[in-house]
C-alpha cells in the first residue's frame, strides 16, 4: 500500500494537468478567439474569392449593357442615378423597409406566440397546422390584389402582406426550437417541480434561440419580397420601390428600375447584416455564432 | 422505502413487464448502488422513485413522503445519465439553476442551501465557474451535473449512470471525486451503475437486480470502512466483494440453473 500511493499520486497528478493545459490552450478563450480573427478579414484569402466574383459579374453586366442598351442600362448610369436623387431612393427604400419590418415583426411575433400555445396544447397544434399549411401554400401574390381592395392603398394590406408570408416559416422553426431540448434536461426541472412557465423561460425559450435567428434570417429577406409585392398591387400609390419600377418599367424608364432593384438588394443586405450581428451578440454560447 | 412496486410497458399483447415486487429499503445517509445487466429495470425503478415515471403498483415513499410531495418540497436531486446541462449558462449558473426554480419549496425550515460556490470549490472546480459547458472536459460537466444536484440540498440524490458516458480513465478519477464529496457530506443516495468496482468502491449496500422481469437477486452490504480512498480498491477485501457481485450478476444473466 505504502509503495502504491506516491505512484497513484503522481498518476492522478498528471492526468489534472494535462486536462488543464487543454482547456487553458488558445482559442477556448472569447477573447484570445477575437483578437485572432479580426485581422482574418483582411487576409486576402478570405476577401480575394468574393470580390473578383463580384467583379466579373459587373464587368459582364457593364459589357452586356454597353452593347444592349434597350435591354439593360450601364452601371455607372444606375449608380449615378442614384447619385443624382439620393434623397429619392432613401425615402422609397424606408417605405419598403418598414413595411417589410413592421409587417415581418408582427407576423414572427404572433407565430411565435402560436407556436408557444401550440407546444402546450397539442389539440391546437393538431387544429391549426393545416390552417397554417394552406396559408403557406397559397401564392401571397394572390392575396395582394384582394387586400388592397379591402384595406386600400395604405400600409395595411402591405403589413398583411409581408406579416403572411414570414409566419409560417418563423411558426416551424418556433415549434422546433421550442422542442429542441435535451430530455434529460427537462427530467431535471420535473424533479425539482418547476412549472410550465419555469420550463418555457429558463429552458424552450434559450434553447429556441438558434432556430429563432435562422428563422430570422429567411423570413427579413422574405418579407423584402411581400412587400415588393404588395406594392406591385397598389402601384398608383408613389411610394416604396416596388411601387417605382411598376411605374417606371411602364414608362419603360429602366434606369429608375434598375437603381430601384439596386437599392432593394442593399436594403435586403442590410437587413441580414443586422440579423447576423444581434446572433453573434445573443448566441455566443452556440457553434452558429462560431462558426461564421 | 420502496415496497412492492410493479411496472409493465406496452399495451396488449406485446406488454413485457419490466419490474416484478421490488422492495427496497435505502437507510438516511447510506449509499446504494443498484446494479444489474441491461434492462432489468433499474432505470426505470430510478425513473419511478424520481417521479418521472409511474409505478403499475406498490408505493414508494421517501421518508415517509409520497414522491410528488417530495419534488414539490425539492426533497429529490437528480443526476441524469449525460450531465444536461444548459450551454448557455455559464458553469455557475448551471449549479444555480435548481435554486431559481420551484422558489416556494425553498422556505422550509430545515433547509441548508449552500452557496452555489463553494459547491464548486469542493468538486475542485472553482477556477471554471465563468466557463460555458461546452469549454469543460467531460468528467468535469458531470461533476457540475453532480454538483447541481447537491447545491439545495436534497433528503436524497438520485444517480442514473453519471459515469457512463466517460471513458475508463477518467471514469475512475470520478469515482474517487464522488467518493471523497459523498464522504463530507453524507447524503442518502441511490445510484444506478453497470460496474462492478463503482459499486463497490462507493457503496453501503449494493442491490443485485436480474432482469426480464426486473427482480431483487441479492443484496450485498459492503463492510469495507469509510473513509475509503482510491487505495481501498487494492485491497483483498475489496476483490472479494467485487467477485461475489460478479458471481450474482453471472447468475443474474445465465440463470441458476447454468451457473
Amino acid at each position: 500500500m505504502a509503495t502504491t500511493r506516491p505512484e497513484g499520486d503522481r498518476a492522478t497528478g498528471e492526468l489534472t494537468s494535462t486536462k488543464e493545459r487543454v482547456l487553458e490552450a488558445p482559442g477556448v478563450d472569447g477573447p484570445i478567439e477575437r483578437e485572432r480573427r479580426a485581422p482574418r478579414w483582411l487576409h486576402p484569402r478570405v476577401w480575394l474569392a468574393p470580390v473578383v466574383a463580384f467583379g466579373l459579374l459587373v464587368l459582364g453586366w457593364q459589357l452586356y449593357a454597353v452593347h444592349n442598351p434597350y435591354v439593360i442600362p450601364t452601371v455607372p448610369e444606375v449608380l449615378s442615378q442614384i447619385g443624382d436623387k439620393p434623397g429619392f431612393y432613401a425615402h422609397n427604400l424606408l417605405v419598403t423597409l418598414q413595411e417589410a419590418v413592421v409587417g415581418a415583426g408582427c407576423g414572427m411575433l404572433a407565430a411565435f406566440i402560436l407556436a408557444v400555445v401550440m407546444c402546450h396544447v397539442h389539440v391546437l397544434e393538431r387544429a391549426l397546422m393545416p390552417l397554417a399549411v394552406i396559408l403557406n401554400v397559397t401564392p401571397i401574390i394572390a392575396i395582394a390584389p384582394g387586400l388592397v381592395v379591402a384595406f386600400g392603398f395604405g400600409f395595411t394590406p402591405k403589413y398583411i402582406v409581408t406579416g403572411v408570408i414570414v409566419f409560417f416559416p418563423f411558426l416551424i422553426n418556433s415549434l422546433i426550437g421550442l422542442r429542441a431540448l435535451e430530455p434529460q434536461a427537462l427530467d431535471v426541472l420535473a424533479t425539482l417541480h418547476a412549472s410550465r412557465w419555469e420550463v418555457l423561460w429558463r429552458l424552450r425559450l434559450p434553447a429556441s434561440l438558434p432556430f429563432l435567428f435562422a428563422a430570422a434570417r429567411i423570413c427579413l429577406p422574405l418579407s423584402v419580397i411581400g412587400a415588393v409585392v404588395a406594392e406591385f398591387s397598389a402601384a398608383g400609390q408613389a411610394a416604396g420601390l416596388g411601387a417605382l419600377i411598376e411605374t417606371a418599367a411602364n414608362q419603360a424608364d429602366l434606369k429608375t428600375v434598375y437603381a430601384s432593384v439596386l437599392s432593394l438588394a442593399v436594403l435586403g443586405i442590410a437587413l441580414t447584416v443586422v440579423v447576423v450581428l444581434l446572433q453573434r451578440r445573443m448566441l455566443s454560447w452556440h457553434s452558429s455564432a462560431r462558426s461564421r | 422505502m420502496l415496497e412492492g412496486i410493479w411496472k409493465a410497458f406496452g399495451i396488449g399483447r406485446g406488454r413485457a413487464a419490466a419490474l416484478e415486487d421490488v422492495d427496497i429499503a435505502v437507510p438516511r445517509g447510506q449509499f446504494v448502488t443498484l446494479i444489474g445487466p441491461s434492462g432489468c429495470g433499474k432505470s426505470t425503478l430510478l425513473r419511478i422513485v424520481a417521479g418521472l415515471l409511474e409505478a403499475d403498483r406498490g408505493t414508494v415513499s421517501v421518508f415517509g413522503e409520497t414522491v410528488s410531495k417530495a419534488t414539490a418540497a425539492k426533497h429529490i436531486g437528480f443526476v441524469p445519465q449525460s450531465p444536461a446541462l444548459l450551454p448557455w449558462r455559464s458553469v455557475l449558473d448551471n449549479v444555480r439553476l435548481p435554486l431559481q426554480v420551484n422558489r416556494k419549496a425553498d422556505g422550509g425550515a430545515a433547509r441548508n442551501r449552500r452557496d452555489p460556490k463553494e459547491v464548486l470549490e469542493s468538486f475542485g472546480l472553482g477556477k471554471m465557474l465563468d466557463r460555458r459547458p461546452a469549454q469543460l472536459s467531460g468528467g468535469m460537466q458531470q461533476r457540475v451535473a453532480i454538483a447541481r444536484a447537491f447545491v439545495f440540498d436534497p433528503t436524497i440524490l438520485l444517480m442514473d449512470e453519471p459515469f457512463s458516458a466517460l471513458d475508463e480513465l477518467t471514469r475512475e478519477v470520478q469515482r474517487h471525486e464522488l467518493l471523497k464529496v459523498w464522504q463530507s457530506n453524507q447524503k442518502t443516495v441511490l445510484f444506478v451503475t453497470h460496474s462492478v468496482a463503482e459499486a463497490v468502491a462507493l457503496s453501503d449496500v449494493i442491490v443485485v437486480m436480474s432482469s426480464q422481469p426486473g427482480r431483487i437477486r441479492a443484496v450485498i452490504p459492503v463492510g469495507l470502512p469509510r473513509p475509503r480512498n482510491q487505495f481501498v480498491e487494492t485491497t483483498d477485501e475489496f476483490h472479494e466483494l467485487e467477485s461475489q457481485v460478479r458471481f450474482e450478476l453471472w447468475g443474474a444473466w445465465h440463470g441458476d440453473d447454468e451457473t
